[in-house]
């Protein structure tokens, strides 16, 4: 019988790579790897051939440097139509940081400059006019899944203010969340999770990871697909230490 | 951690009083100056050796503390009462974000840059922002301006002020060990002056190496000093016909030396005496530290973000011999509380490691790190507390790596130091 199998496309793995992004797509990877399955993760940047983006289980970008950030900006415009296909069908999007803001209306950045998004979602950021002010720090929400509510950890550094989420990926515990001192944040809207908690996310939330890789599972095989545990003692132990 | 604030002290109390104080020194000597996100250590005090050997007298901060109180408190150690400063050359290793902070009011004669990697985000913000403080400090700037030319964001930076006519360029030729894909996250993938993505002949490491932007072929400078001939295994390079042997093996110290080198040869220092005082040369504070504990060879090495974490593992995996690594992670304010950059370590191709042993207060992020790139759980031993994490360690007679970060090095040394006196 043929492995199981996910398939991940890797936004811009040049770029958007600040903050250990990577991390997630290794998470992922290896959750996977240990119950059986198999990873296929599949790089795209600016000058590789245009990606058949529903044709994924799972698409992750994560946040960048401002300057590159920009330059990116114009590459995944041209996407927008074959993006927002892949999310009516139900292919899964993390999407992190600098790639959050990219899918709202616009970036407005500190001189008043606007990098369009790819309005496919209503939100949009505004940077603080102050550059030394951003929202720096251990972050803890709560997030709703299936269900369940589970405290996700992570760390969050953004200058750029999010409004108009109105779907907040959770509530904030402890941290700034969308905006200095917000209740709210990131934006989770069925198969799409978008959240300024970097870097690798999911390293620390293995509930997190397992929904996703659950969801993605259920989507392609249409069968009930039961995750095997897996020895997650490191992981609860950095939890109970955080928490 | 003490030490540090006691050497930082007078200077800091100085400079509350009046921030404007560095004016008041009387200073008639070269003032030389090495930034850099890492190295900046090893190079100044190189830098420091060198000179002494050639029988100048220095005045240096060789201890380390590297922000406007620290070079403040050097200075005012060492002054008269009425501020005069008596030496050949002052030589201070200049943290990456206050050159333009203390060199206001002191007159630099030579700033040597020799990279710029993400460090502590969380502090510093990106490196861009950082690298444009410099460059508008340089815009101004007519002193020697010595450059890495292996480093993009650091070889821009020879163009900040077409004015100065004393830019000297430095590099270092290929490698055993280097590749033809970046193996580790690093900066500046865009030409800074065209947006062309930049192309790379090869990686030494992180995003060091030769490179150019094929479109406005920005890199291609002219190479006042070039190290040829790098061979690890004996520790030795060649610059202009004559070879340096020196004690460290690592490629990152390769660069810092040449950079010594392309000072000492701009004062014109004697090149048998520079051969003479880098083969000794040796700094005994955990950069790349040889001990040897209960018998048991122990290498010790700083690591305060990806690329010097990536640079001590190619170390590792460069040695055959069978090891265990120790790898202790603080999340101290001096370390930066954002620990997302142990992702950025390459932990994928480990070589002969028998066993790793994790500690510090983020010990288990870093056990879940080295966990999810395959190496296996069970020889996997995550430790909060530092003693425990020591004894251990050392329960084996197998060879040591100690990798640690910044506020947990000086404790890590001396929790391992203390094996020798039971």
């Amino acid at each position: 019988m043929k492995m199981k199998e996910l398939k991940i496309l890797y936004l811009y793995p040049d770029i958007l790579e600040l903050y250990g992004d990577y991390g997630n797509i290794q998470v992922l990877r290896y959750r996977l790897e240990q119950r059986g399955f198999q990873a296929i993760i599949e790089p795209y940047s600016i000058g590789d051939t245009p990606p058949d983006f529903k044709s994924y289980d799972l698409i992750f970008a994560g946040g960048g440097a401002d300057q590159e950030q920009g330059i990116l900006a114009q590459d995944l415009i041209q996407y927008k139509d074959a993006i927002q296909e892949a999310i009516k069908n139900g292919v899964f999007f993390l999407l992190i940081c600098g790639a959050y803001q990219l899918f709202g209306q616009y970036y407005k950045g500190v001189e008043g400059e606007k990098i369009p998004g790819l309005e496919i979602f209503d939100y949009y950021t505004e940077a603080i006019s102050d550059r030394k002010k951003r929202c720096i720090g251990n972050i803890i929400i709560e997030v709703n899944l299936n269900g369940k509510m589970t405290k996700v950890i992570g760390f969050e550094n953004h200058g750029g203010q999010t409004f108009n989420s109105n779907t907040p990926f959770g509530t904030v515990l402890s941290g700034n969340g969308n905006k200095f001192g917000d209740t709210q944040e990131g934006f989770f809207l069925n198969n799409v999770i978008a959240t300024y908690l970097h870097g690798p996310l999911l390293a620390k939330n293995p509930e997190l990871s397992d929904y996703i890789i659950q969801y993605c599972l259920n989507r392609k095989y249409q069968e009930n697909i039961t995750l095997a545990p897996l020895n997650d003692d490191f992981e609860n132990k950095c939890r109970q230490q955080l928490l | 951690m003490l030490v540090k604030i006691g050497g930082n002290f007078l200077g800091k109390i100085a400079y509350d009083w009046n921030p404007n104080i560095f004016r008041a020194f009387q200073i008639n000597c070269p003032i030389i100056a090495v930034t850099a996100t890492n190295g900046k250590t090893m190079t100044n005090n190189a830098i420091g050796h060198v000179f002494q050997t050639a029988g100048k007298k220095i005045i240096s901060n060789q201890e380390g503390n590297n922000m406007e109180t620290g070079i403040l408190s050097t200075l005012l150690k060492n002054c008269s009462l009425t501020g005069k400063i008596k030496a050949d050359y002052l030589i201070f290793e200049v943290d990456e974000g206050y050159v333009p902070v203390i060199f206001k009011d002191l007159k630099l004669d030579t700033l040597i840059v020799l990279d710029f990697f993400r460090d502590q985000l969380d502090r510093n913000g990106e490196v861009e922002s950082l690298i444009l403080r410099i460059q508008e400090f340089l815009k101004t700037y007519t002193g020697n301006l010595i450059l890495n030319n292996d480093d993009p964001n650091v070889a821009r930076l020879g163009q900040a002020n077409p004015d100065n006519h004393n830019v000297y360029y430095f590099s270092v030729d290929k490698y055993d060990y280097a590749t033809t894909d970046m193996k580790e996250a690093g900066e500046g993938k865009f030409c800074p002056f065209c947006n062309t993505r930049i192309e790379y002949e090869y990686y030494q490491y992180s995003h060091i190496g030769k490179f150019k932007c094929p479109n406005c072929n920005y890199g291609d400078n002219e190479i006042y000093q070039l190290a040829t001939n790098i061979d690890l295994k004996n520790k030795t390079f060649t610059i202009d016909h004559t070879t340096y042997q020196i004690k460290f093996n690592s490629i990152y110290n390769i660069y810092n030396f040449v950079a010594v080198v392309t000072c000492s040869r701009l004062y014109e220092l004697d090149i048998q005496i520079i051969q003479k005082a880098l083969s000794t040369f040796v700094l005994n504070n955990g950069r790349l530290e040889d001990l040897t504990i209960q018998n048991i060879p122990t290498i010790i090495n700083l690591a305060k973000n990806p690329t010097g974490a990536n640079v001590s593992l190619r170390i590792l995996n460069e040695d055959e011999r069978e090891k265990e690594l120790l790898f202790v992670l603080n999340d101290n304010l001096a370390d930066g509380r954002d620990v997302s950059w142990i992702w950025d370590i390459n932990f994928e191709e480990l070589n002969q490691v028998t066993r790793i042993i994790t500690s510090g207060t983020r010990a288990y992020d870093m056990a879940i790190r080295i966990k999810t790139a395959g190496y296996p759980i069970e020889k996997i031993e995550p430790y909060l507390d530092l003693h425990e994490a020591v004894e251990n360690f050392y329960k084996t007679p197998t060879k040591k790596y100690v990798i640690a970060n910044y506020t947990s090095l000086q404790p890590t040394r001396n929790e391992i130091l203390r094996l020798n006196k039971n």
